[in-house]
């Protein structure tokens, strides 16, 4: 498989504390990509770098190269929106905007351009319907996504990153604040989603990572430490310090 | 955090000691009993089969719980499956153990030179799976990987005997019976090498997470 992103020699300083030092990773398109790790360990620095959310923080500077399908994205030319609107974004606590469910979706598109209400329509459809979320919402599209449920404010966040036709997206513990219900839902999604998609997904929880994941990547103070198919790392990882960590050894 | 799962670890390693052992008793007392005719022991074999029988059952729960509980993973899920593996090995053995002893009961004490053979293949068998189950107590990666080149020895001893049995046979200076008798025996302690084997290779997938089998291209 080929890569879609690809970091060499990565390293991110915030003032004088390095977040990341030396990564260099080549992540495959279309699949999903785990990133675990203790807190604190640089995994959110990573994901956030890869759509350049990070590198205009005054006190953060970087080292080395990202290429998203061969670019290097901190080139003068790159346009910062198109690369978002390539990699999109999912965090850990639903963040629908205070709107309909249907203007959340249509929010992108917009920014992008797009105008014409059949085409927006179709936009929002097909997105909820990737999300596997339109079959409960489609009554009540002009109602406030506010008032969904944590589990669907989640699909409908991964819904509104799919309506500007992403090739990434990324993750970042995007079930840790839902019941297992819900989980599991968002895990059979983003199972369904690597046809078309690449998934970016930090998390916490080792047998999600199992489940879901075809690579898993393991960060320790900033350092990638091992990086390898998901089955080999939990059967037989290379690396002690994986060992220790996903055994539950650490500390 | 994992105090609770390593002492489970350390009770299912105690088990897996325990099954072990009662595996070389059990070839012991049939090979004492085939070889220097000392047939003391023999009705206990029947109890440590179905010791055997009872800790393979134990055993496999107290894995499936883990596995169910703990979601093991690398080292831990290793072992785990290991175990499960070798309860099934060592299970075998002891049936093989008590399927020897059976047939000894019928060849009345009777033996002959064509026994040569099968001596050494119950000796080196023994030591295999002494072998092979102290390997997996002391987390002994090259005495596991060293029970495999017996297996040679044993699969060369099994030939011979099954040649030196048809000439009994062709040169007719045997009843039908007798050299049967001598070949299953022959038989029994040949699987019993291969399930040595077999545990040997699964304490080395434990230790270092590579099956032989899986390795061959
Ligand atoms: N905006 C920031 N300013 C200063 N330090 C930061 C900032 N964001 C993260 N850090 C530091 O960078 C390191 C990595 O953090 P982060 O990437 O959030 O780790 P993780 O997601 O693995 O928990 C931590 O030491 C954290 O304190
Ligand atoms: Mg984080």
């Amino acid at each position: 498989m080929k890569g879609i992103i690809n970091a060499k020699n990565l390293n991110l300083w915030y003032g004088e504390t390095q977040a990341l030092k030396n990564i260099n990773i080549e992540i495959p398109e279309k699949s999903i990509t785990a990133l675990i790790g203790p807190s604190g360990c640089g995994k959110s620095t990573f994901l956030k770098i890869l759509n350049r959310m990070n590198d205009l923080i005054p006190i953060v500077k970087i080292k080395g190269d990202i290429y998203y399908n061969g670019k290097d994205i901190f080139e003068k030319s790159i346009d910062v929106n198109s690369l978002r609107r390539d990699i999109g974004m999912v965090f850990q606590k639903p963040n629908p905007f205070p709107m309909s469910i249907y203007d959340n979706i249509a929010y992108g598109p917009r920014i992008h351009g797009i105008k014409g209400k059949q085409r927006l329509d179709e936009i929002v459809e097909n997105s909820l319907k990737d999300a596997a979320i339109w079959d409960e919402v489609k009554d009540r599209l002009k109602k406030n996504a506010l008032g969904l449920s944590g589990g669907q404010q989640q699909r409908l966040c991964i819904a509104r990153a799919l309506a500007v036709k992403p090739k990434v997206i990324l993750m970042d513990e995007p079930t840790s604040a839902l019941d297992p219900i819900s989980t599991s839902k968002i895990e059979e999604l983003s199972l369904k989603l690597k046809d078309k998609y690449t998934i970016i997904i930090v998390t916490h929880n080792m047998q999600q990572a199992v489940r879901i994941s075809d690579n898993t990547a393991f960060f320790l103070l900033g350092e990638l430490i091992e990086f390898g198919k998901t089955e080999e790392i939990f059967s037989n990882p290379l690396d002690k310090r994986t060992e220790n960590y996903i055994t539950g050894r650490f500390g | 955090m994992r105090s609770r799962f390593d002492e489970q670890l350390s009770i299912l390693n105690k088990k897996l000691i325990v099954m072990g052992a009662l595996c070389e008793e059990i070839i012991g007392i049939s090979s004492d009993a085939l070889l220097n005719g000392n047939s003391d022991k023999l009705e206990n074999v029947k109890i440590i089969g179905s010791e055997i029988d009872r800790m393979e059952e134990e055993i496999e729960g107290i894995c499936l719980k883990l596995l169910l509980l703990e979601h093991p993973v690398a080292s831990d899920l290793r072992q785990i499956s290991a175990a499960l593996k070798m309860i099934t090995d060592m299970e075998r053995i002891g049936d093989q153990a008590e399927d020897i002893a059976e047939i000894i009961g019928f060849l009345n004490g009777r033996t002959g030179e064509e026994c040569k053979e099968i001596r050494k293949m119950a000796e080196t068998a023994i030591k295999m799976v002494n072998d092979s189950v102290d390997a997996y107590v002391n987390t002994d990666l090259e005495l596991a990987r060293s029970v495999y080149s017996f297996d040679d020895i044993v699969d060369d001893c099994f030939l011979k005997t099954k040649n030196k049995l048809i000439d009994m046979i062709a040169e007719n200076k045997t009843d039908g019976e007798y050299p049967l008798d001598l070949l299953m025996i022959a038989k029994y302690i040949e699987r019993i090498g291969d399930h040595a084997v077999n545990i040997a290779e699964w304490v080395e997938y434990s230790l270092t997470g590579v099956h032989k089998d899986n390795n061959k291209d």
